[in-house]
């Protein structure tokens, strides 16, 4: 596969941690189930992202993400709202919906701020108006389209940066150390391709997460007064 | 920059240096000027600051709405969270710049962190960084970001200096050797003394000694 050297760029200066989406300040309810010492190993850690891309991040936020790809291919604008408002109504923890359009509305600002384009626009003033909630994985979609960067590319990045999101956290909280989480990182390459592919061609209408432990799981730790990260 | 903008204050400092005590001192002075504030405070492991604030400036106090001072988790960030990414203080920011236009000010405490710590000009237009003497009174020739760029400069618990050995006029005179023209204030927060400085410097240079929007409206 060979990759435009632009679109090259665009895809490092995305995925980056130097790019600003908040979204380190996150443990997706990591943090008390190594509190409670549910999860102690790289293995585990491993094992519990495996079933956020399964049941959460693949068949939802990946799903949103490709189709909103799609839909700017089109020209069909509605059918974007359709997607922010479907996959915001799916985020059933507060904390995790307003994380999500917290950070994805900061991502837009941010790529406007040196990229002039129609739906970056469109899709601003939408958030403004109040019809779209600004839900990140569609935010990651416009934004990544605008930089020239394919959907199979946004989806994988979008996908990975969940991934260092989770490992990074866990790296803070001590229980793994720097040559263990780019292993973990390493070892989950092949499921973040499969759930891409397993992903990439589902409409809206497919879209679906189920992990009702990692629900309740984040809804205690959204409740917690002492608390590192955000849920 | 939006015309809704709400003047913003950064308050910086080492752990235990009485960040949240400035604020909590601070904030009843521009209260009895009449000003709006809101507080949003970044914690490094808790929720504590922002309720102990709300709870001393709001419930018991009536200063400022109870949901109008906010905690922010930072993953364990907290320069992070004001410097090189502060996409979820300025989310929160501007949610309240939507829904309460009636403030005058925001002030943005940072998690307890080192003397390298600034805030984004994107977050904050005024900064403060405060020290204690307990920290030594090394502390201001050490230099540092914060020290040499804050805006203000505030050394707190000065009645602890005779205990812990500071020397204060030391303290002044490398205070005045780093930071060239730009002010610095010694505190008390336990006794208020420094207190009516740091909010006047905040009156004037901040908000440009206009008065507060709610006398504003009736004029």
């Amino acid at each position: 596969m060979s990759i435009d050297i632009f679109e090259q760029l665009g895809i490092m200066q995305l995925s980056d941690s130097f790019f600003p989406s908040g979204l380190y300040a996150t443990s997706n309810g990591l943090e008390i189930l190594i509190h409670d010492r549910k999860i102690k190993t790289a293995n585990d850690l491993g094992e519990l992202i495996k079933i956020f891309l399964k049941q959460q991040i693949g068949p939802a936020d990946c799903v949103a993400l490709c189709n909103t790809y799609d839909f700017i291919a089109k020209n069909d604008f509605e059918k974007i709202i359709q997607t922010d408002q479907t996959l915001y109504s799916m985020k059933l923890i507060k904390e995790i919906r307003e994380t999500s359009t917290r950070s994805g509305i900061q991502l837009i600002k941010c790529v406007q701020s040196f990229k002039d384009d129609k739906f970056l626009k469109l899709y601003s003033d939408s958030i403004t108006k109040g019809e779209s909630t600004g839900v990140y994985p569609v935010c990651f979609a416009i934004a990544a389209y605008s930089l020239g960067v394919k959907k199979e590319h946004a989806a994988t990045m979008l996908l990975y940066g969940f991934t260092i999101g989770m490992v990074g956290a866990a790296l803070r909280m001590g229980i793994i150390e720097h040559f263990e989480a780019q292993k973990i990182i390493d070892d989950l390459k092949s499921e973040i391709a499969n759930t891409v592919q397993k992903n990439i061609n589902k409409s809206i209408s497919e879209m679906w997460q189920f992990a009702p432990e990692l629900d309740i799981v984040q809804i205690t730790h959204e409740r917690l007064s002492e608390k590192m990260f955000i849920t | 920059m939006s015309q809704n903008r709400i003047p913003r204050v950064g308050i910086g400092g080492p752990v235990g240096c009485g960040k949240t005590m400035l604020i909590e001192r601070v904030v009843p002075v521009l209260a009895s000027s009449g000003y709006s504030v809101s507080i949003i405070s970044n914690d490094v492991i808790s929720k504590e600051d922002a309720n102990r604030m709300r709870l001393n400036l709001a419930t018991k106090r009536g200063l400022l709405p109870e949901n109008l001072v906010v905690g922010l988790a930072t993953g364990g960030c907290p320069h992070t969270a004001v410097r090189e990414d502060p996409s979820m203080n300025l989310a929160v920011i501007e949610e309240m710049e939507t829904k309460h236009q009636e403030l005058d000010l925001i002030i943005i405490e940072s998690g307890g962190d080192n003397i390298t710590t600034t805030f984004s000009p994107a977050l904050a237009d005024y900064f403060i960084y405060i020290i204690d003497v307990a920290g030594g009174d090394k502390y201001p020739r050490k230099r540092g970001l914060g020290i040499e760029t804050a805006d203000l400069l505030v050394i707190n618990k000065i009645d602890l200096a005779p205990l812990v050995t500071a020397n204060l006029e030391l303290m002044e005179k490398d205070a005045k050797a780093v930071r060239g023209n730009k002010p610095y204030v010694f505190v008390n927060c336990k006794t208020d003394k420094g207190i009516d400085q740091v909010a006047s410097h905040i009156m004037h240079s901040v908000l440009f000694d206009e008065p507060p929007k709610a006398q504003q409206l009736k004029r």
